[in-house]
């Protein structure tokens, strides 16, 4: 039997490598063409990231050969794409080559643009790649006490919980090297709050004030000063630091906003329970790239793939799928101490955090095995 | 604020979840000129309180927030 159908994915980070590997499980290799474009030669987990400054985990095992990670079938092209014609179904890439499709899923994630905020470059440490967390760790083995100011800069950012769950590890890490006392945690968030959802910002905010981590709530960063060591909010506010950790400004890929596809934010608005671009039923965006009002994170793009293979699965064999993607997501975050909490919520259902167990964190540490070995080959 | 009052820019963020509004309305914010008048229009009921505080903290003006035919309106004056 000929190829019916090709399906054509953009982006080889979880949401590209996922919905191949799924899509790839539930249709005939000889019916169906996978195709994913992509160009990272590494793909790494970054739950891991905010492990590695504190040397909790060694980073080898947080990366793999991407070309290895899809599942025999998939066509992996390593090349970037420049440009995205969704009205003549074509995408243009960096080598010259033309692809069309029949259905193309955009998953080409977030970029950092530390431009955005005067003085972050040279100042500001992260934990958002491989590169900064190592940077990270090695400015944090020299530290001996004073300021530290952690927190996002804009809103939408990665992993949400990552910035509490890496102020937790800091205060564990500074009182094993007996410098809790000279040190001031100080934690600042854009919003009213410590976390987006009030239920878990409550629950943090508590754990926050048991541990001495001081909080600052409607602090939007607007630049570093590197002279003074002073960062400054939009508010009018300033805090001292002698380090300070900052998620970078976060966009989605500019070939989005240049191929018409998102505005200057660079994600794109999909149907939030059917994950289709405007007027396209052959178009969907999936992951990171999404403007959907649900965490930025591998377990997003691991729930939205699973909808959306079942989905083409059905559609391309001529069957009827009547399920819709309710915004489910699921994902475990450190409390500290050796302890975790998972969250489970939708669009409708904000998620509980009450219980947090050693079980939890096992599984969180665990993560990156079950991620590389199950996750991505889209087997759970 | 009485109904006729025209703001200078319009922020859409009807269904949009928090924090989604006030986002929005402080990325106008920070392309608008002192003196304007920002609205911002959303079904989350979180943006009421929200916003409202953000407005206060900044130092800007909340003009009102106002109940519309199934979404709020939180109107500020950008003062500094």
């Amino acid at each position: 039997m000929p190829i019916i159908s090709r399906v054509l994915i953009l982006g080889d980070g979880a949401a590209g490598t996922i919905m191949a590997n799924k899509l790839r499980l539930l249709t005939d290799r000889k019916e169906v063409d996978i195709t994913v474009i992509g160009n990272s030669p590494k793909h790494y987990f970054k739950p891991d990231g905010v492990h590695i400054p504190f040397k909790l985990k060694k980073y080898q095992n947080s990366i793999k050969p991407t070309r290895f990670l899809f599942n025999y079938g998939v066509n992996y092209v390593q090349d970037e794409v420049t440009g995205i014609n969704v009205e003549n179904r074509n995408v243009g890439t960096r080598s010259g080559k033309q692809f069309g499709y029949d259905y193309l899923i955009i998953a080409t994630g977030n970029r950092f643009d530390p431009d955005e905020i005067p003085g972050y470059a040279t100042e500001a440490h992260h934990f958002y790649d491989l590169q900064h967390s190592i940077e990270l760790g090695n400015s944090l083995d020299k530290f001996q006490g004073g300021n530290i100011v952690i927190g996002p800069s804009s809103i939408p950012y990665q992993c949400p919980p990552a910035p509490y769950e890496f102020t937790f590890l800091l205060d564990q890490y500074l009182r094993s090297r007996g410098i809790r006392d000279k040190t001031n945690i100080h934690y600042m968030y854009p919003l009213n709050r410590v976390f987006t959802i009030e239920n878990v910002s409550n629950f943090v905010e508590k754990l926050f004030e048991e541990k001495g981590i001081e909080t600052h709530t409607l602090f939007n960063v607007e630049s570093v000063n590197p002279d003074t060591k002073e960062v400054l909010s939009l508010e009018g506010e300033s805090m001292k630091y002698d380090l300070l950790v900052l998620v970078p400004p976060h966009k989605g890929q500019k070939v989005i906003t240049e191929s018409g596809l998102a505005g200057k934010s660079g994600y794109i608005d999909v149907d939030r329970h059917k994950l289709n671009y405007g007027k396209f039923d052959d178009v969907f965006a999936i992951g990171d790239a999404t403007n959907l009002p649900i965490s930025k994170a591998g377990a997003t793009a691991h729930f939205e793939s699973e909808y959306l293979a079942n989905r083409l699965a059905h559609d391309i064999s001529g069957g009827i799928y009547d399920e819709i993607y309710n915004g489910e997501v699921a994902c475990t975050t450190i409390t500290g101490s050796g302890k975790a909490i998972t969250l489970y919520f939708s669009y409708d259902r904000p998620p509980r955090a009450s219980f947090q167990s050693k079980m939890d964190y096992l599984l969180k540490w665990t993560s990156a095995d079950t991620y590389f070995s199950g996750m991505l080959r889209g087997v759970m | 604020m009485s109904e006729e009052v025209k703001p200078n820019k319009v922020v859409d963020a009807r269904g949009s979840f928090c924090p989604g509004p006030l986002m929005e309305l402080i990325k106008e914010y920070k392309q608008a000129a002192v003196g304007d008048v920002i609205s911002v229009y959303s079904t989350d009921t979180g943006t009421k309180r929200d916003a409202a505080a953000w407005i206060n903290k900044s130092g800007n003006e909340l003009i009102g927030v106002f109940e519309r035919n199934g979404y709020y309106e939180v109107v500020m004056k950008k003062k500094r």
